[in-house]
């Protein structure tokens, strides 16, 4: 995306300006805590990034921002340092940097880190996050939909099959689990790089997340909230590129129908 | 002209390690590096079959008809394979049976019938001995390595015995539990891939496609 103002840059700081409301509530619930969280994982994101700016001459990216934030927020908690910064290196550096960079990766590197610590630590606690975080979740989803950062398909796949979970009667918008399902959507699920890039694979992907969502919510009672949001975020990322390839194949036989 | 022995050993170490430069028995090196012990002891039978096998294909390579060429060295593999997998299980019955069905496996194994077919088909004992020990060792010093890092964080011992005090035994070491599924061989091997080619350039790919000109307009 390179038009005008809109560098791969510009595309960052304004993702991490929308992150705003939802770094700011989540901090004004976690306090200390969570800034020191935040401050480390911010350090091990930027260290890796300067060590392949040195060694390989790739350019930093403020979306290291987004990543730390993400890694602070969802990690799994009363894991030591070695552990965190280990959990945190592995997503930034085979999630993303050995990728070429923000912009190049498949996957999230903050999803990367948060399925890596939680199948390496399968007894650590997950985070439990506040109400408002669901409002500052809301607000970042709106922000970057009006910057045209995130796709109001993806966002519209989603709200629809969360609505019909709500109506089957999971507790979908309660207060507990409302922020685990809406905060990673904003943080991982909708990133511009790594969700689909086709229109109807963006309808699919939004309605798999929703809909794993859904049915981890009904099937898988000894989860967390915030673990079974997570899990959806990382299949249907790990989704995306197929649906995508579908999106293609379904277009490219239509094309042929119409045309010959 | 053929290398000298020296050469013929030293090369699979990790010029042309078998699994890290042609990717070869990937299957067994993910599936028994959980721990140091059957790392070893895998390797070991591996490298065992290697050379016998290779020894006995050589010997008798004047005398293999090139039409069932792989029909038999398949049996002599095989045959090897069953004596190792009986002896295994004579004197070293738990670790036979965490191994399970990976030593019998060792029959198809790419790596023992790549050697063969490639090398001790053509030529004579010594040099095929000689190559099929450095193919075994090159094998096994991959998944020592693998083993050892992968029970060391994974379980906070080698071979059994503690390293790192773990939380359960009063220690301060969480056990990496990733470290015990099979991805985290996938992520090692991957590394040591990573590693060697960054040490030795030469084995790196060619690029399967050129980057754009113009990468980045920002910077």
């Amino acid at each position: 995306m390179i038009r005008g103002l809109w560098s791969r840059e510009t595309v960052a700081l304004v993702l991490v300006l929308a992150m705003a409301p939802l770094a700011a509530t989540w901090l004004m619930a976690m306090r200390g805590d969570g800034l020191l969280r935040l401050l480390s994982a911010l350090a091990v994101v930027y260290g890796w990034q300067l060590i392949f700016l040195m060694i390989r001459a790739q350019p930093p990216s403020l979306a290291g921002i987004v990543t730390a934030l993400a890694i602070a927020m969802l990690a799994p908690t009363g894991l030591g340092p070695v552990a965190f910064v280990l959990g945190a290196s592995f997503g930034v550096v085979i999630g993303e940097l050995v990728f070429g960079g923000w912009g190049r990766n498949i996957l999230h590197p903050a999803t990367v880190a948060v399925a890596f610590l939680g199948f390496g630590y399968p007894a650590a606690p997950w985070p439990d996050l506040a109400i408002p975080a669901a409002w500052g979740a809301l607000g970042t989803l709106v922000v970057a939909l009006a910057f045209g950062l995130y796709s109001m398909r993806l966002i519209g796949g989603a709200a629809i099959a969360l609505t019909f979970a709500a109506l089957a009667g999971l507790p979908v918008l309660d207060p507990f689990v409302a922020p685990a399902i809406l905060a990673p959507m904003a943080l991982l699920v909708c990133d511009p790089v790594t969700s689909a890039s086709t229109q109807s694979g963006r309808w699919g992907q939004g309605l798999l997340y929703g809909g794993l969502v859904a049915l981890f919510l009904g099937a898988w009672t000894s989860a967390s909230a915030l673990q079974v949001a997570l899990s959806a975020a990382l299949l249907a990322n790990l989704a995306a590129p197929l649906l995508d390839e579908l999106a293609l194949l379904a277009w490219r036989s239509r094309r042929r129908r119409h045309h010959g | 002209m053929r290398p000298p022995l020296r050469q013929t050993f030293l090369t699979p170490l990790i010029h042309e390690n078998p699994v890290t430069l042609q990717i070869l028995g990937i299957c067994s090196a993910l599936a028994v590096t959980t721990s140091l012990d059957t790392a070893l002891t895998m390797s070991v039978s591996l490298t065992v079959v290697l050379v016998l096998s290779a020894a006995a294909i050589s010997l008798i390579r004047q005398h293999i008809p090139v039409s069932i060429r792989l029909i038999v060295q398949i049996l002599i593999v095989a045959s090897l394979v069953i004596v190792i997998d009986q002896v295994l299980q004579a004197y070293l019955f738990d670790i036979s049976q965490r191994l399970s069905v990976f030593v019998s496996l060792i029959t198809t194994n790419c790596l023992v019938l790549g050697r063969t077919e490639s090398f001790a088909r053509s030529n004579p004992v010594l040099p095929s001995v000689v190559d099929a020990a450095g193919n075994g060792f090159g094998y096994s010093l991959i998944l020592v390595v693998i083993g050892s890092i992968r029970e060391i964080f994974g379980k906070g011992s080698l071979m059994g015995w503690p390293v790192l005090p773990t939380v359960e035994t009063g220690g301060w070491y969480t056990p990496l539990n990733l470290m015990l599924l099979a991805p985290s061989a996938f992520f090692l091997l991957g590394l040591a891939v990573w590693a060697i080619r960054t040490i030795l350039p030469e084995q790196a790919e060619p690029l399967s496609h050129q980057p754009p000109d113009h990468p980045e307009a920002a910077e």
